[in-house]
């Protein structure tokens, strides 16, 4: 695809017009004709990688052939009838929690900043034991299909469903267009595919995982792809722990010696220099990652909330181990990969893909084709699992929340719900494409900034007050909700990012990079603030329907259970 | 179904659950939450504050290794600690207390339908 606009031209608004005008549909004509092309340059491509890339799809696609035979109601769709066991799910939420941010922006990170991109383990994880110590069992004993769910047991069911439905949609799509577009660099990157034509294939195999095996499907292929995650950074370590000894000393040294910042690689500090970014941006990983809606929907597939702290446990001790491991890949990218010739670019003399590619070279670099082959296929597994998660999330938000309990007010019929289900999938895996396309060669990275300010703006706040709060009501839920998700967007086009850095302005409208502290105020304080003031008999009843919802939460009597075939 | 809920509601063993319950789960949010924050402000304010500036020494004469990455190591570990210990809390003593409440609730309302 040619591009648009000059690099010193404003990108987002590039993006904007290709989106809403004529040239734009010439623009993506042209694409789609280069798309059959054959790649240009056939070296790129390594036999292994294709070959355990082609494994992966054979063993997806017979999942999801297997899956669509066994998906014949709604709560298969969407719950996989609640029948997943505690540990299969527990696999299955480690699959979607672990995007390729986790494997590749990791190693990256620390890659280019040293020992401040660690912030993104750590912190980010720290959203476990908060999850499972104040939200999982209560969401498993009140939930059915989304989080909305929750949310409309007590509230009004339209305003409630629209706020959280409209959310749960662009969460997905921010997310979906970091995924589509990191996918479609990696593909080109190792498989001399072209960029268009790796949208194209995910964007394909995503409908097909998601419109016929619905969550059970979307659940083994999250199965799948964790344990080739793990594995696969499990034999770069021991890789890498290897030429060391399996001394940590060693490889850090090494990583010292390679690094021209020397000593500082092992220090804090460069990455989060001002301490309210600091507060903005650990808040939002803390209390976003503690509410994303792909993931606490995995709550519903299992049978109850005894089974639901099981799945935990086996998520949360799989992620850590996960998250240890990046402890090494990303000094050990330093250490072998960093001014190593073969990884670097002969012209600019910088990292050949940039620092996203710094975990794919390490495995070349420790293990040559065979683990180069393997993790290129982990990496590419990885990607396609996560898109198809946040999928079936967005397809519920449509199908269940919007179709059935708003447009339909709750009286559609089954069939008809899971018709809308596979259309909501197919639409989805088309706009990913697009934007994948549209995205081609931007800056992207401010983009997973705007998934986690809404999980942390409406998704913790709303959850978090309806479970333990009498006092909330739907007016407050509604008024703080939107408040807070316009706040949090307003914030984010302002700030240094897209206002400065994409938009070419001299200075941003807001200071901050991360807008999640102020966003979270407003939303917490504007749904307490406006339910205080309250006084409706709407109101009334709400608060009084707390008690019987609260016994509901603390022992999932009346929750909804497996369903038996 | 409410009358049950009401029924759980009067019976003071449940509200020992949920006492004990959100004890524990309000005593370890807070051990993340300090944990998180001591992380997250510590690379803000490196090398000044007190709290951070041992961060970036070595952990002993002539290693790599800082107590950053020793730090970041354990609390990782702590967390998958955490979770472990209130699973087994949850799923042990708090699971027993519960069906004993539901069952004693359930077998009230039957008696009088």
């Amino acid at each position: 695809m040619t591009k648009l606009v000059g690099s010193g031209m404003p990108r987002l608004v590039g993006a904007a017009l290709m989106l809403s005008t004529g040239a734009a549909y010439a623009d993506i004509g042209t694409s789609i004709h280069k798309m059959f092309s054959l790649p240009e340059d056939m070296s790129h491509l390594k036999p292994t990688a294709v070959v355990m890339f082609c494994v992966f799809v054979l063993i997806s696609l017979s999942i999801t052939w297997w899956a669509a035979k066994r998906t014949k109601s709604t709560a298969d769709f969407f719950t996989a009838g609640g029948n997943i066991g505690g540990f299969q799910n527990g696999l299955a939420i480690t699959g979607d929690w672990c995007s390729s941010a986790a494997l590749m922006g990791i190693a990256a990170l620390l890659y280019s900043y040293g020992f401040d991109g660690l912030i993104y383990s750590v912190v980010p994880f720290g959203a476990w034991p908060l999850m499972m110590f104040l939200l999982a069992e209560r969401l498993r004993n009140l939930g059915k299909y989304t989080v909305a769910d929750i949310v409309s047991l007590r509230f009004a069911r339209v305003p409630i469903r629209t706020l959280i439905a409209s959310s749960s949609l662009a969460f997905v799509v921010g997310y979906l267009i970091v995924q589509m577009v990191g996918a479609g660099t990696l593909i080109s990157n190792l498989f001399g595919l072209n960029y268009e034509m790796a949208q194209v294939m995910i964007g394909g195999l995503i409908v097909i995982y998601v419109a016929f095996g619905g969550m059970i499907a979307t659940t083994y292929v999250q199965i799948v792809k964790a344990v080739l995650l793990l594995s696969g950074a499990t034999f770069i370590v021991v890789a890498v722990m290897m030429r060391f000894g399996f001394s940590l000393h060693g490889l850090y040294q090494a990583a010292i010696d390679n690094h021209p910042t020397k000593e500082a690689v092992m220090q804090p500090g460069g990455l989060l220099p001002d301490p309210v970014n600091a507060i903005s941006c650990g808040l939002m990983l803390l209390l976003g990652g503690a509410a994303m809606p792909h993931v606490l929907m995995r709550f519903f597939t299992v049978p109850n909330a005894k089974e639901a702290r099981l799945s935990v446990a086996w998520a949360a001790s799989l992620i850590g181990y996960f998250y240890l491991l990046t402890f090494v890949i990303g000094y050990g990218a330093i250490a072998f990969v960093m001014k190593n010739p073969e990884f670097m670019d002969t012209q600019t003399g910088l990292i050949r893909g940039g620092a996203n590619m710094a975990a794919i070279h390490l495995a070349s670099a420790m293990g040559g084709d065979l683990l180069l082959g393997f993790i290129s296929a982990v990496a590419f597994a990885t990607i396609v699992a996560v898109v198809a998660g946040l999928t079936i999330a967005g397809a519920s938000a449509i199908s269940h929340d919007l179709y059935a309990n708003i447009f339909r007010h709750g009286k559609a019929t089954d069939a008809e719900v899971m018709r809308m289900s596979r259309i909501a999938a197919l639409s989805l895996g088309v706009l990913g494409m697009v934007l994948g396309i549209a995205f081609k060669d931007q800056n992207i990275a401010y983009l997973i900034v705007l998934p986690f300010t809404i999980s942390s703006t409406v998704f913790f706040p709303v959850l978090f007050l309806s479970m333990y709060w009498r006092r909330l009501t739907t007016t407050g839920v509604v008024a703080g909700g939107w408040l807070g998700l316009a706040s949090g967007v307003i914030m984010l086009i302002l700030g240094p990012t897209i206002w400065k850095d994409i938009l070419g302005h001299a200075a941003p409208l807001f200071p901050y990079k991360y807008p999640a502290l102020f966003s979270i105020a407003i939303s917490f304080g504007t749904m307490i603030i406006v339910s205080l003031l309250d006084k409706s008999d709407r109101a009334k009843e709400e608060i009084a329907a707390f008690a019987d919802q609260y016994v509901r939460s603390q022992t999932g009597l009346g929750a909804e259970g497996a369903v038996q075939h | 179904m409410q009358d049950i809920y009401r029924q759980i509601f009067k019976d003071p063993r449940f509200h020992e659950l949920q006492r004990k319950r959100s004890r524990l789960s309000w005593t370890l949010a807070a051990i993340v939450i300090a944990n998180a924050a001591w992380y997250v402000l510590a690379t803000a304010f490196y090398p000044e504050a007190a709290f951070a500036r041992f961060w970036g020494q070595p952990i002993s004469e002539g290693t790599a290794t800082t107590w950053g990455i020793i730090i970041g190591l354990a609390q990782t570990v702590l967390f998958i600690l955490l979770v472990l210990y209130y699973i087994h809390r949850a799923n042990g003593e708090f699971e027993v207390l519960k069906e004993a409440v539901v069952a004693d609730a359930l077998r009230v309302a039957g008696k009088q339908s």
